[in-house]
């Protein structure tokens, strides 16, 4: 009787949510009330997938959804992203009968890292995907060591791990697991030497603290590394980026299936592959991942395109507090050789909390906009101070950044000169503030 | 001058960009006309504690941090005469709990640190992750910046914040925080506390001439650290009380 109340509960309130619209976590918060163990009493579909991991989550689960729908499944997922024990609850909820059988062959989770082993008390993933462990909103995560500390009881003997192999760090939860498959990108042509960026995270061993060694490096840490000391090392893989090319968008999935990129970055990249490894686990086939992947262009809004003055714009949302993830957008604007500006905003630090943490900021590599053709960069928004105090240490030369620290005036002094391509590198919690100055594009 | 600042574990203790402590701090020594070289000591590295004239460390992970724990015993005596003479020093975050007699880990394990201070670390489960706005007996002006710990200190007598308005103290809540012990600080402040805060960075500079015994000429004003300061310090104080 409980379970049909807070089922009822749900999805009243589920409902009424909609119309004002509200978020979707309340519901779910009201059903855990009438009924805390709910989500162990309700019949859960064979296939349960959770995706978590500092970059990469929302992306990869998105994808998992587009290729198990084309081959047939049905998937029930939390497309709005509310990945914690109330979110998950109110989507398994609304999915099911009144006598608590979820609807659907899949249920697919993107779970926050640190809540994780709350979401899955009741119950446990039949497959969990692990996109990656790195520095990440340190102002509630703490350090990645921290994080991996909190998800690690949330994993349970009987689950699957798809594991990134070439992270040094999300590869430990591999130890004293039974069920892993491992996802990774073979030595190819964007492979380096030694690993980039501004602080070396794989430098140490994370299972022993030793001096580790790279054979190669995709970006940052993020490689086939080898502790010489205690034998932590890259895993072979199960699912493969046999080639990669950024430059004419292309990547091929076990040496069989190509897909070709709509968007040409290495994160695109990862992203797809461990989608693509765990469709397969679950029974779909990989022609079918080639066929939806190919040129598929993400939803979640991430990457926008705009019109400011005769400026054609991208805005590359980057997490604030996320150096690897503002890392990666400064990278394929290094990349596209195409003479362009950058318009670099910190205003709020969070959307969700106040800080006026900036330390992130000496994370990044912004030295990667020293490239040619990048003419000019400017720094707007509340902590523009910190931004040009940081580039004031980065390879860029003086006269090629500038501060304006009101955003609409960057964007009129964006307006007046240039036609240029533009380059908005912000978060979620700014992105808002710029966009609202530009044109949707024709 | 010719000045030498050695980086303990650059790689193994790096979070939050703590390397731009060093970044400022040179940069500023070479403005003023010196020479300065900064050597990096990894594990195993011998190094001239001697002959430095400002000793860092940066904030790891509690487990890297007992990594560099292990290795840095080594110099500890050497650490101590440098900070009986004067060396001006910074550790930072996880960092200043190596200054200590003892510190024990979550699971209660115990660790011992050099002894410069006599104060003792207990790790807990529990993350401190707070802005931090806290006044110094160093100057006038309140000291901005962000921690990030597990830890909490018991028996510091001469603390670097008399006070944390934001911000959680050794101990307590808005208690005093951190270690102060001649020219050597000690705070679970994070990152690039040099950098945030510039008066804080013109007392190392000039602890640095005072221990050459020269006089510290005028420090120039960095103009975006000043700026950036007055919001952070504006957004704080504003958050205080709250």
């Amino acid at each position: 009787m409980r379970m049909f109340l807070a089922i009822l509960a749900c999805k009243l309130l589920r409902f009424v949510g909609k119309l004002v619209g509200k978020g979707s976590s309340l519901p779910g918060k009201y059903a855990l009330k009438i009924c805390p163990d709910i989500l162990r009493r309700v019949e859960l579909p064979p296939s349960i997938i959770a995706v978590t991991g500092s970059n990469g989550k929302t992306s990869t689960v998105e994808m998992i959804a587009a290729i198990l729908r084309a081959g047939g499944k049905r998937v029930v997922y939390n497309e709005e992203g509310s990945n914690q024990i109330e979110g998950v609850t109110t989507l398994v909820l609304n999915n099911a009968t009144f006598s608590g059988k979820v609807k659907a062959d899949v249920l697919l989770i993107e779970s926050d890292e640190r809540y994780a082993v709350q979401s899955f008390r009741f119950f446990h993933p039949t497959h969990f995907v692990i996109t990656n462990l790195y520095r990440d909103q340190m102002t509630r995560n703490g350090h990645p060591e921290s994080v991996y500390d909190a998800i690690l009881p949330a994993i349970h003997p009987d689950t699957e791990l798809i594991l990134n192999a070439d992270d040094p760090l999300s590869s430990c939860f591999a130890r004293g697991q039974e069920k892993v498959q491992w996802f990774g990108l073979d030595k190819c042509s964007i492979s380096v030497s030694e690993p980039t960026g501004i602080y070396h995270d794989g430098a140490h061993c994370p299972v022993c603290g030793g001096r580790m060694d790279y054979a190669y490096v995709h970006y940052n840490h993020i490689g086939a590394y080898l502790c010489p000391k205690c034998g932590h090392g890259k895993h072979r893989t199960d699912f493969t980026a046999t080639a990669v090319d950024l430059e004419q968008g292309t990547l091929t999935l076990d040496d069989t299936y190509t897909v070709s990129l709509a968007f040409r970055s290495i994160y695109n990249v990862y992203n797809i592959l461990a989608a693509y490894a765990v469709c397969c686990r679950v029974g779909v086939e990989g022609r079918i991942a080639q066929t939806v992947i190919s040129n598929y262009v993400l939803k979640n809004g991430r990457m926008q395109t705009f019109r400011l003055g005769a400026h054609h714009g991208t805005l590359l949302t980057s997490k604030h507090e996320n150096s690897i993830a503002y890392d990666t957008n400064l990278r394929y604007i290094a990349s596209t050789r195409i003479p362009c500006s950058v318009l670099i905003i910190v205003d709020a630090v969070s959307r969700k909390y106040f800080t006026s943490e900036t330390s992130w900021l000496w994370d990044i590599d912004f030295d990667q906009l020293s490239a040619d053709h990048v003419q000019r960069v400017i720094l707007s928004g509340q902590y523009c101070n910190d931004l040009a105090q940081r580039f004031a240490y980065s390879a860029l030369t003086e006269g090629k950044w500038q501060v304006i620290p009101a955003i609409a005036d960057a964007a009129e002094a964006l307006k007046a000169t240039g036609s240029e391509d533009l380059y908005v590198v912000t978060c979620f919690s700014d992105r808002d503030k710029l966009l609202a100055l530009t044109e949707k594009e024709a | 001058m010719e000045l030498n600042l050695i980086h303990f574990y650059p790689d193994l203790m790096s979070l939050y960009g703590s390397y731009a402590n060093l970044s400022v701090l040179s940069q500023m020594l070479e403005k003023m006309g010196n020479a300065v070289t900064i050597t990096y000591v990894e594990m195993g590295d011998e190094a001239d504690i001697e002959g430095a004239d400002f000793l860092f460390m940066g904030a790891g992970t509690e487990k890297r941090q007992k990594f560099a724990l292990e290795d840095f015993v080594r110099h500890g005596d050497e650490v101590k005469k440098a900070a009986e003479r004067g060396t001006p020093m910074l550790f930072c975050g996880t960092a200043i709990e190596l200054l200590g007699k003892t510190i024990f880990d979550e699971q209660g394990r115990e660790y011992s640190g050099i002894g410069l201070g006599s104060f003792t670390a207990k790790q807990q489960a529990r993350r401190i992750v707070e802005d931090v706005y806290g006044t110094t007996s160093l100057y006038n002006d309140a000291v901005v910046g962000f921690m990030n710990k597990s830890s909490l200190l018991t028996g510091v007598e001469t603390p670097f914040l008399t006070a944390t308005a934001l911000g959680f103290g050794n101990e307590t809540k808005g208690g005093a925080e951190g270690f102060l012990c001649k020219n050597v600080i000690g705070s679970h402040l994070t990152g690039p506390i040099l950098a945030k805060n510039p008066r804080l960075l013109e007392r190392v500079i000039a602890a640095i001439y005072e221990k050459r015994g020269e006089n510290c000429p005028a420090i120039p004003k960095d103009t975006w650290a000043e700026q950036g300061y007055a919001v952070t310090a504006r957004e704080l104080k504003n958050r205080c009380g709250k």
